[in-house]
């Protein structure tokens, strides 16, 4: 498998203000071959936000490799990010300008998407006239308009509400299945995790503790026992080697729409 | 409508005080109406007016062109901000007669003294805003141009200038109101001509019926400077803005 995205040794350290620094990316290797949708799932504050930027290009300050090929990249933030002066087909605009898409794609690149996302009725519509949901969808239309090979996705659905939430994942697998673009997805959520990946890392103070592949086979159902299965055993295979090693910056409450609610009480031990 | 209300009441209310005391120390509305469009009427208004809004206009350019790019320099680095704060703090402490007169001690009792009184003056308010406005730029949004590859030069023109551009245009609007009220004083220490002469110089001749003709031809070319142009400007830049309930 050749792959697109090559990290070797990668360490990323911060320093604080009285001086002391703090590894954030510890020696962490990845390797991400062509069209592959990886999922890294960690704790907040493990880094997981870090590596994206490094991968990225948003941080350039770093040690060790960090090689990117396979097209351009294309990121999904936490938040929508759009610009709130602009419309969402201007918003689209931008990021076709800027990436110099040539103009005679533009119109088809758009409506596709769009249409994908069922957002076609609101080219004229600004960011605060539609709701978050349909806020994210647009950002995610906006990182697949520019033709991205790789997405990387820091846990995009994770301000979401839950029925919200799963419509998106669920789109954002049928996409994915038509595109075959290759995607590393962030996030806390394990049973989302266990839904799109083919494979799982899961991270934890700065370096990756496990690995595993997803069996499962596509097209899956959200609903899949075997994912509700899977997603169990995870937190208890990893549960215990997340919750060891104390994460070093304050653990914001976990908001309950972040957690399935079927595994709530282990994620809370764990902090997932 | 209830705006047009509340003007009324204010009519209804400065007649009526105005019969406290007699017409020539406090006249009522109609009165001051009358000598105003006497005033009008004699043609001897325009140059006294016109005088006064080139140095409005004039002073609000030259204290935009000051007060902007400093706004901007301690907005973007800790260093400006740190020096800068305090001179910025002390411009706003000066008062504005002080200026007026250094500046036409040392400058010469002509125009451009004047004007660079009234931006000297109107320029650390405005400074004070724009600073305030960059430090609030969001960040994330420039992350994410970044990510798409965005230019520098596209980033400051489409990402950074849009969310200090409401900043700039609030300064102006406000540094207006500053800088009125300036212009007017500098007019009476130091002009031979505009809105504040003349008012100084019925001040002289204790001619209250023009003191209050002058003073009501001010405000009402004030509120249409405000309602006819500013407004309906801001109103079509910021159409995006969402509509605030509280």
């Amino acid at each position: 498998m050749n792959s697109v995205i090559e990290v070797a040794s990668l360490r990323k350290t911060f320093k604080s203000r009285d001086g002391t620094s703090r590894a954030v990316l510890k020696d962490l290797d990845l390797a991400v071959g062509a069209g592959e949708f990886v999922c890294i799932l960690g704790p907040s504050g493990c880094g997981k936000t870090t590596l994206l930027n490094v991968l990225a290009g948003l941080d350039k300050v770093y040690e060790g490799r960090a090689c990117v090929s396979g097209g351009r990249v294309g990121y999904l933030f936490q938040e929508p990010r759009l610009l709130p002066w602009l419309t969402a087909e201007a918003n689209l605009d931008f990021a076709l300008i800027s990436c110099r898409v040539p103009a005679a794609r533009w119109s088809e690149l758009k409506s596709r998407y769009l249409a994908m996302t069922g957002l076609s009725e609101y080219r004229d519509y600004y960011p605060h006239q539609i709701s978050g949901g349909m806020a994210q969808r647009l950002a995610l239309v906006r990182a697949l308009c520019v033709e991205p090979g790789i997405l990387l996705m820091d846990e995009p659905f994770s301000g979401l509400d839950e029925i919200t939430a799963r419509r998106l994942r669920s789109d954002l697998l049928s996409i994915w299945e038509g595109t075959r673009k290759t995607i590393v997805f962030v996030t806390h959520n394990a049973y989302e995790a266990c839904f799109l990946a083919d494979r799982i890392l899961v991270m934890s103070g700065g370096t990756f503790r496990q690995e595993m592949r997803v069996p499962i086979a596509r097209p899956r159902s959200y609903d899949d026992p075997a994912v509700f299965q899977l997603s169990r055993d995870v937190i208890k295979a990893f549960g215990d080697d997340i919750g060891r090693e104390p994460v070093p910056s304050a653990i914001p409450a976990t908001e309950p729409s972040l957690v399935d609610d079927l595994d709530r009480h282990a994620a809370a031990r764990m902090n997932i | 409508m209830l705006k047009l209300l509340s003007m009324v009441a204010a009519v209804i209310v400065w007649g009526a005080l105005s019969l406290t005391l007699p017409p020539e120390i406090f006249p009522g509305p109609i009165e001051t109406a009358r000598t105003l469009w006497g005033d009008i009427a004699g043609g001897e208004v325009w140059t006294d007016l016109v005088m006064t809004m080139l140095r409005v206009v004039a002073g609000l350019l030259l204290a935009l062109i000051l007060g902007v790019p400093v706004g901007i320099l301690m907005g973007l680095s800790r260093r400006a901000e740190a020096v800068l704060d305090v001179w910025v703090m002390i411009g706003l402490t000066v008062p504005s007669l002080c200026y007026a007169i250094m500046a036409f001690i040392w400058f010469g009792l002509n125009e451009g003294a004047a004007v660079i009184a009234i931006a000297v003056t109107a320029a650390p308010s405005i400074t004070i805003n724009i600073w305030e406005g960059v430090k609030n730029i969001d960040t994330r949004l420039v992350a994410m141009a970044r990510v798409f590859e965005a230019t520098r030069p596209a980033i400051v023109r489409r990402v950074l200038m849009p969310q200090i551009f409401p900043y700039v245009m609030a300064s102006a609007r406000f540094g207006l109101g500053i800088i009125w009220k300036i212009t007017v004083l500098v007019e009476l220490i130091g002009r031979p001509n505009g809105v504040g002469f003349k008012l100084f110089y019925w001040y002289q001749l204790a001619d209250m019926r023009q003191v209050l003709a002058w003073t009501l031809l001010f405000t009402i070319i004030m509120l249409l400077i405000e309602l006819v142009i500013l407004k309906p400007i801001e109103r079509r830049v910021f159409a995006w803005r969402p509509q605030v309930a509280v």
